[in-house]
């Protein structure tokens, strides 16, 4: 979500700026040629000159341009870390489900498979959406694919059905205990 | 095989590029008030509009000036589209049929030099290995090991086979092609 977001307002910016960086380079068409000034006085005493409602029309965009950046800024800071869900109980009540507890009871029983030294689980998302994210740390001679395969079945299918969410989206990241080498002999 | 790619949110370019537009933005409507309060506009202002009328497009200056917008556009067109995080690499989420309401597929990925790792204490099992390199790119692995006994040839069809192995273990979406030096 705040990756696509980002990605098309970067895009924009990219585009505007490739933009000028042509126009400047090849002379085009706001410009007046190569060998006119960028601005001249009068151009700039015609065009940009603004009084009345055009300066106020000025401002109002700048203040728009300002306020908008300013809630881009803050929403990078933000961290999408979700404290509760809700959980529905199939008898029309909703029970409030802490992140916590949820992300703690995939992490024990991720942490007891074969072959993995850590797990850390968080609950990222939106109250209506949430998602699971759980870093693995395996132990130097697991198989990474095994280890997954107890992931994606057992923990994450008991994961969905005891937390009533068939569809939390989950990700995993793989990492290994880092270690010297060890040569069998 | 791009729905499997991990994507980068992009926050820290965002960031930068938020933090411009918000400066910028504020330095010229603080401007505009202060000229509307009949205060003399900031002498950057004026030294702008001053360089303004100097300048050609013909001039030095403008033409670098135009180049690096013109790449920093570039790069953030690029940013924009790619997807990222190219340190992690895809695995494949393991097939779960027959089961009902399995949900979703799990994403997810082990990072490259963890990927390495595993490798390398792979090829360390081999017998006749006595140290090994393994760097792993996106699409391939290169590695590089050195044998204190056995014939090198041997020890080579060894260390192949044992890596095919391990990178069929890694379970990859892309699984890598592998290039084996041994030495003595």
């Amino acid at each position: 979500m705040l990756g696509t977001v980002n990605r098309i307002l970067l895009a924009v910016a990219g585009a505007v700026l490739l933009a000028a960086g042509v126009v400047l380079l090849t002379a085009a068409r706001p410009l007046k040629g190569r060998a006119e000034p960028l601005l001249s006085a009068e151009d700039r005493r015609r065009y940009l000159h603004a009084d009345g409602w055009g300066w106020w029309v000025l401002v109002a965009a700048l203040a728009l341009c300002l306020l908008l950046a300013l809630w881009w800024l803050l929403s990078q800071l933000r961290r999408s870390r979700l404290r509760e869900v809700a959980v529905d109980t199939g008898d029309g009540a909703f029970a409030v489900l802490r992140g916590r507890a949820l992300s703690d009871a995939v992490a024990a029983e991720a942490g007891a498979l074969d072959g993995v030294a850590g797990c850390r689980v968080v609950l990222r998302g939106r109250r209506g959406a949430p998602a699971l994210r759980v870093a693995v740390e395996l132990e130097p001679h697991a198989v990474p694919a095994d280890a997954l395969a107890g992931l994606a079945g057992p923990v994450l299918t008991h994961a969905r059905t005891s937390a009533g969410l068939p569809d939390l989206p989950a990700e995993a990241r793989f990492k290994v205990a880092s270690h010297r080498a060890q040569r069998v002999s | 095989m791009t729905a499997t790619r991990f994507r980068s949110a992009r926050r820290i370019p965002a960031a930068l590029v938020a933090l411009a537009v918000l400066g910028v933005a504020g330095l010229f409507l603080y401007d505009l008030a202060a000229v509307r309060a009949d205060r003399p506009a900031m002498a950057w202002r004026r030294e702008l509009a001053r360089r303004l009328e100097v300048h050609t497009p013909a001039d030095l200056a403008v033409q670098l000036a135009g180049g690096a917008l013109a790449v920093a556009g570039a790069v953030l067109l690029l940013l924009a589209v790619t997807p990222g995080i190219r340190r992690i690499l895809p695995m494949l989420s393991p097939e779960r049929d027959g089961e009902a309401g399995a949900g979703p597929p799990l994403r997810a990925g082990i990072g490259r030099r963890d990927a390495a790792q595993v490798l390398r204490d792979r090829a360390m099992e081999v017998p006749g290995v006595r140290s090994a390199r393994v760097r792993m790119g996106r699409s391939r692995v290169r590695v590089r090991a050195r044998s204190h006994f056995r014939e090198l040839e041997e020890v080579r069809a060894d260390l192949d086979a044992v890596l095919a192995v391990g990178i069929e273990e890694l379970g990859l979406v892309h699984p890598p092609r592998r290039r084996v030096r041994v030495r003595r």
